[in-house]
């Protein structure tokens, strides 16, 4: 194939044909226009005469130009034009595929196959041994057939890392392994990472290497952060270009467990700059629900970020044993707590029987000694669902007999009475410090300032348990922290109190971070490496390539610090982790992650990732040909002054050429409203069920003749509404046939029907099967009427009452049978009040048309008329038939008297008095 | 289908064709009876002769109000014509005459017929006979010749350029020619010496239509005959308009000529003009002619 400024030829030699349009242009020039043929009777005068000189009339220059560009379309379109052909460079010799396979190209991992396939078959056909080496994870490069490597294709997939310096190692030492020179086709994610110029360099000393990258950016997310109320979201860009948007999507359960989006948000990338930043205010119960923010169409690791206790904001309820007493602030025992737990938890306030329904995660006992046996009951039932029971100690405690005895089941361990004081004036002894935390204590790591001392605490009892209970102990052994698991959750008891009277623990820095260790204070705040200190997360669910949570299997736990100081790579998997009752998200960016993207050296070839499909544009050259030529024969017919021929060919080819719209315009609203408006008109639901809509269609003409007939309601031909598309304001009663599959209607549409309710109209829904089922939720149809009906706005229903206006607008009626009688018809409730006045017929019942009436006897199949009044279909049998199809008219004149006139036959309640009052 | 049932649906659709033309004749001579040419002047014919009743179809004109405000009755008085004058028309029905160079403009043989039956209608209205040239419709008087003279011109012949029918010529008649007399000049030549022999005088009415007279054309055309028996082709039709008008004015001179000749007048009309001031001339000439 001949390229030519991106255009290929498949007949490059047809081109030449191009060389006979001078030609062609001479040939046309000569030949004269074609005669005009003209009736002309004074031919006779005429006949004789000879021209003066044989010059034949010349063609215009323009018709020339036009004609000569139709030759040319013809030519080029014939020799096969082919934009962005696909270009063959069949180089010899092995050929190494390297991939960054990182997460940056997950998003076009697909399109990245599909070029490789491309390349793989291209090779396989030049017989080029192939290797695919992935830098993210890095093998022993081995030459092989490329139809060995395109079996292999779809097991390739991204990792959600970026090579790391030592798998860049790791590929540099495998490639020295190979012998001989290769060349290099790089399947860049436009992101550069360590070691990618040493990578470049010992690749472009074996051979040449070509660079693929993809147009698009690559946009990353940074981990969710929390402050001052609002979580922050942050998205990265690796090229800063032209002002970009980006949507962010929060993901999380819903309150039935289904995973959702619980909130978009749009973030602008200014012109320039590569991160954009916003403030995402939530309400923390929607905030709680969120387990991560993706990128909208991204689908990378590297767009996703996991969130983890930290957006979470934990509740904690604080007691304390004593009131506060105002002005003494700071002699509160829960006035460090408070402090402590500011930045990263909600209060829950209140006394322990209000607190324990609302379910904290925490509760907080500051030197409460006695509870209620309620309380106690109640507290004990939390705990064992999981939750945090924090007492601390203090002079009430000590001085209670609270698990003296017998181990208080909300007391870890038993209590010595009265507790001590060391290094007091009075006492002998100097105060203690903290002994090292041990290896199983959940403060394992934590570094214990020299100034913590403790001068008062109350003692455990020795137990056989009391060494398994304890995890943090003073210098000379006597428990600090004891803890007890119970059920799911678990007590800790602080052996000293909450305020600085018996230690200064609660002044020091390590009280918050002992606090963070029991997940009572959630860390808002990055996890520093000193709190991560001996801890050893398991991970729990882990990211891929794509950015899908997976479970993590059997991977193996890794140490705290590593977690959160670590570099993301095959050793530390993006993910979630879990140690204990904390969870935290290790995500593929961290805070300080910036985006750059690779410099490649000035040789190295760099071609869009994207391969432009081949387009052959014979067809467009060649259509063009056809558009010019009728143009021609349209402007040699306007030359030859018989355009009126032109015009009606121009229809013909303009209908040839324009293939016109199978869908005809929908039919103008301005019409509906026109038909429905002249005259007062009927109308019923189109369901789509071509023949319950010709049977409705039919009924409603069959009530209109009976109308006609006897009544001086006089409606036009009915009309066929659909909800979505018609306006309903001008239909005084709409019929409403169920049928099982109809579709739900729009919430326009609803809305549309809400107000229609609400101003007067009147649906008449028809379940169609009074003869198989009772009216009610039994019948698919009954079912259906519920769903259709659950979004409008229905007052309460009851049964028709014998006295209510429908049964005497018209005719006197008592039932109200359609093409099957039977079940009841309802329509709106009588207000509770109405009540028979002594010597009324009626009750003076509801001053308004009733908005729905809801019934299954079919009728407009016993109204149904064809075309020459007969009736459509059978009802019942013989005469007692008939009898009930006429029963079916009068109820259908009845239901149009009452919606016409509404209550004006209810008021014949008065008429007694109004009689009474003539003096008959 | 049979030749007269045929025959009956052609003259069916003939026949709705007259009542338009008749209508718009019946217009035209209105229009001149309007003017101050009744023929109540002194003279020939002047006497009265009867009242009688007036009829569907008289004018109002024609009421004698002294005798019908007598009564409730309405009369007419009429007058009696010692001479009676026959007049023989003859309009061209060729198919040279079926054209009109823009749609705007009637055909040469709607203006012809339309002239010829409105002069008709004046004559029989002044008390004159009138009829065809040939056998076909010897001159009457009355209403009814009107309408056969109608259905005898609402015939078309297929003859590309009819000649003038000459034939049985009454002596001493009138004569109205109407045609655009573009066929072979020596069968006009030739009726016209005929009716001279007789001592029979008239009228010659040519009706051109403008672009004959003008010829418009450029550029390499083909000219045609309407009945398509002659052609005529040429390269650049401009440069044939001076040549072309040369002869037309040739050929109205020789029927000039001719016309003097034989003591006839010679009319022009084009069919972009009006035809009220066509059959004012023709009236007028005929008028000379009668007195």
């Amino acid at each position: 194939m001949t390229v030519l400024a991106g255009i290929g030829f498949s007949a490059p030699w047809l081109l030449l044909g191009l060389l006979t349009l001078p030609i062609l242009w001479l040939i046309l020039r000569a030949v004269p226009p074609a005669p005009i043929r003209r009736l002309f009777p004074a031919v006779t005068l005429l006949l004789g005469l000879k021209d003066d000189e044989s010059v034949s009339d010349r063609t215009p220059w323009w018709l020339l130009l036009l004609r000569m560009l139709a030759a040319a379309a013809i030519i080029i379109g014939l020799a096969g034009p082919v934009l962005n052909p696909s270009r063959d460079e069949t180089g010899s010799g092995p050929l190494l595929l390297v991939l960054d396979a990182s997460w940056a190209g997950a998003t076009r991992w697909s399109s990245t196959l599909d070029q490789i396939d491309a390349q793989l078959t291209e090779a396989g056909r030049a017989g080029r041994p192939v290797s695919i080496l992935r830098l993210t994870e890095p093998e022993p490069t081995v030459f092989q057939a490329a139809e060995a490597w395109r079996g292999r294709l779809p097991g390739l997939t991204p990792a959600p890392w970026q090579p790391t310096e030592a798998q860049i190692d790791q590929t540099l030492a495998a490639l020295d392994q190979v012998d001989g020179g290769f060349d290099t086709h790089w399947f860049s994610d436009r992101l550069s990472f360590g070691g990618h110029d040493r990578l470049i360099s010992a690749l472009q000393a074996r051979g040449g290497v070509t660079v693929y990258q993809s147009a698009a950016p690559v946009t990353a997310i940074l981990p969710a952060t929390y402050q001052d109320g609002a979580i922050q979201l942050s998205v990265l860009r690796a090229n800063p270009g032209p002002a970009q948007t980006v949507t962010v999507l929060a993901q999380g359960r819903d309150p039935a467990g289904a995973m959702r989006v619980l909130q978009s948000t749009q973030l602008e990338f200014e012109s320039g700059s590569a991160q954009a930043q916003i403030d995402l205010a939530l309400p923390s119960e929607l905030r709680a629900r969120i387990t991560r923010f993706e990128l909208q169409g991204e689908r990378s690791a590297g767009a996703v970020t996991l969130t983890d206790d930290s957006l979470r904001r934990r509740e904690v309820a604080l007691i304390a044993g004593t009131l506060n007493r105002e002005g003494l602030e700071l002699l509160s025992p829960l006035h460090y707590l408070t402090q402590v737990l500011i930045p990263t938890a909600d209060f829950v306030e209140g006394g322990l029987a209000e607190v324990l329904p609302a379910n904290p995660d925490v509760i907080v006992l500051a030197d409460v000694a006695k509870l209620s046996d309620s309380e106690q009951a109640g507290v004990i039932e939390w705990v064992e669902q999981g939750g945090l029971l924090l007492r601390f100690a203090g002079p009430r405690m000590a001085a209670s007999d609270l698990g003296r005895d017998t181990e208080d089941a909300l007391l870890p361990v038993r209590l010595r009475s009265g507790g001590r004081s060391v290094g007091g004036a009075m006492s002998w002894g100097e105060a203690k410090g903290l002994a090292p935390f041990p290896e199983t204590s959940p403060f394992y790591g934590l570094e214990i300032p020299g100034d913590v001392s403790v001068t008062t605490q109350v003692m455990a009892q020795p137990d056989p348990n009391l060494a398994d209970r304890v995890i943090a102990s003073l210098s000379d052994g006597t428990p600090l922290v004891t803890r007890k698991a119970l059920g799911l959750g678990q007590v800790v008891l602080f052996h000293v109190t909450a305020d600085a009277e018996w230690s200064s623990l609660p002044l020091s820095g390590l009280f918050v971070e002992m606090l963070d260790r029991l997940a009572v204070a959630s860390a808002a705040k990055s996890r520093q490496e000193a709190q991560m200190q001996g801890t050893v997360w398991e991970p729990v669910q882990i990211l891929d390539g794509f950015g899908t949570l997976t479970d993590a299997g059997t991977l193996a736990g890794v140490d705290g610090v590593e977690l959160v100081s670590g570099q993301i790579g095959p050793d530390l998997r993006p993910g979630l982790y879990e140690s204990g009752k904390q969870k935290l998200a290790r995500n593929v960016l961290a805070e300080d992650t910036v985006l750059s993207p690779p410099i490649w050296p000035a040789d190295v070839p760099i071609r869009g990732q994207e391969t432009s499909a081949e387009t052959p544009l014979a067809g467009l050259l060649l259509s063009l040909a056809l558009v010019l030529l009728t143009i021609d024969v349209i402007a040699s017919l306007a030359l030859s002054g018989r355009l009126g021929l032109a015009r009606a060919t121009a229809v013909a080819l303009g209908a040839l050429l324009i293939v016109p719209d199978a869908k005809a315009q929908a039919p103008d609203d301005t019409d509906l409203a026109l038909n429905a408006t002249q005259e007062l008109v009927l109308a019923h639901v189109l369901t789509g069920d071509a023949q319950v809509d010709e049977i409705a269609l039919a009924g409603l003409r069959g009530l209109v003749q009976t109308l006609h007939y006897r009544t001086s309601v006089e409606p036009a031909d009915p009309i066929g509404v659909d909800l979505e598309r018609d306006e309903l304001a001008f239909f005084p009663l709409l019929y409403w046939p169920i049928t099982p599959d109809q579709p739900q209607p729009s919430a326009e549409a609803y809305a549309k029907l809400n107000a229609y309710l609400r101003s007067g109209g009147m649906i008449l829904f028809d379940t169609r099967d009074a003869d198989i089922a009772g009216f009610g939720a039994s019948s698919p149809n009954g079912r259906k009427l519920q769903q259709l009906a659950g979004p409008l706005n229905i007052p309460s229903l009851e049964p028709v009452p014998r006295d209510h206006v429908l049964t005497r607008t018209f005719y006197l009626l008592q039932d109200f049978p359609g093409r099957y009688s039977g079940t009841e018809v309802w329509v709106e409730a009588a207000p509770p009040d109405a009540e028979q006045i002594e010597g009324m017929p009626f009750r003076n019942l509801n001053d308004n048309v009733t908005p729905v009436v809801i019934g299954g006897n079919d009728w407009a199949g016993a109204w149904a008329v064809d075309g020459n009044g007969q009736a459509l279909l059978p009802v019942g049998r013989g005469y007692a038939g008939e009898r009930q199809r006429e029963l079916a008219h009068r109820f259908g004149v009845n239901l149009v008297m009452h919606v016409l006139t509404g209550n004006y036959k209810s008021d014949q309640v008065h008429v007694p008095a109004l009689l009474d009052r003539l003096g008959q | 289908m049979n030749a007269a049932q045929t025959l009956r649906e052609r003259s069916e659709a003939e026949a709705s064709r007259l009542p338009p033309l008749l209508a718009r004749a019946e217009h035209l001579a209105g229009t001149v009876l309007l003017g101050d040419h009744g023929r109540r002047r002194s003279g020939l014919g002047d006497d009265f002769w009867q009242y009688r009743p007036a009829q569907i179809g008289d004018s109002r004109r024609m009421i004698d109000h002294r005798r019908s405000a007598r009564g409730d009755q309405q009369f007419v008085r009429e007058r009696e014509w010692q001479i009676a004058q026959s007049i023989m028309l003859w309009v061209d029905q060729g198919a040279s005459m079926r054209f009109a160079s823009d749609k705007a403009l009637p055909t040469k043989a709607d203006r012809a017929r339309l002239l010829g039956l409105a002069t008709a209608i004046l004559l029989v209205r002044g008390g004159e006979r009138v009829g065809l040239t040939g056998t076909t419709l010897p001159p009457r008087r009355g209403n009814a010749q009107i309408i056969r003279l109608a259905q005898a011109w609402s015939e078309d012949s297929q003859a590309d350029y009819a000649p003038p029918e000459h034939r049985a010529m009454i002596p001493h008649a009138r004569a109205v020619f109407v045609s655009d007399f573009l066929g072979p000049l020596d069968e006009v030549e030739l009726a016209l010496t005929k009716a001279a022999d007789r001592g029979v005088r008239g009228v010659l009415l040519q009706v051109l239509d403008p672009s004959e007279e003008s010829f418009p054309y450029t550029g390499r055309t083909i000219f045609e005959s309407v009945g398509g028996t002659a052609r005529h082709e040429t390269l650049k039709a401009a440069d044939l308009r001076d040549r072309y008008l040369d002869r037309l004015a040739a050929r109205k001179d020789a029927l000039t000529q001719l016309c003097r000749a034989t003591g006839w007048q010679m009319g022009l009309h084009h069919t972009d003009d009006s035809a009220q001031s066509a059959l004012l001339w023709l009236y007028r000439a005929l008028d000379g002619g009668v007195q």
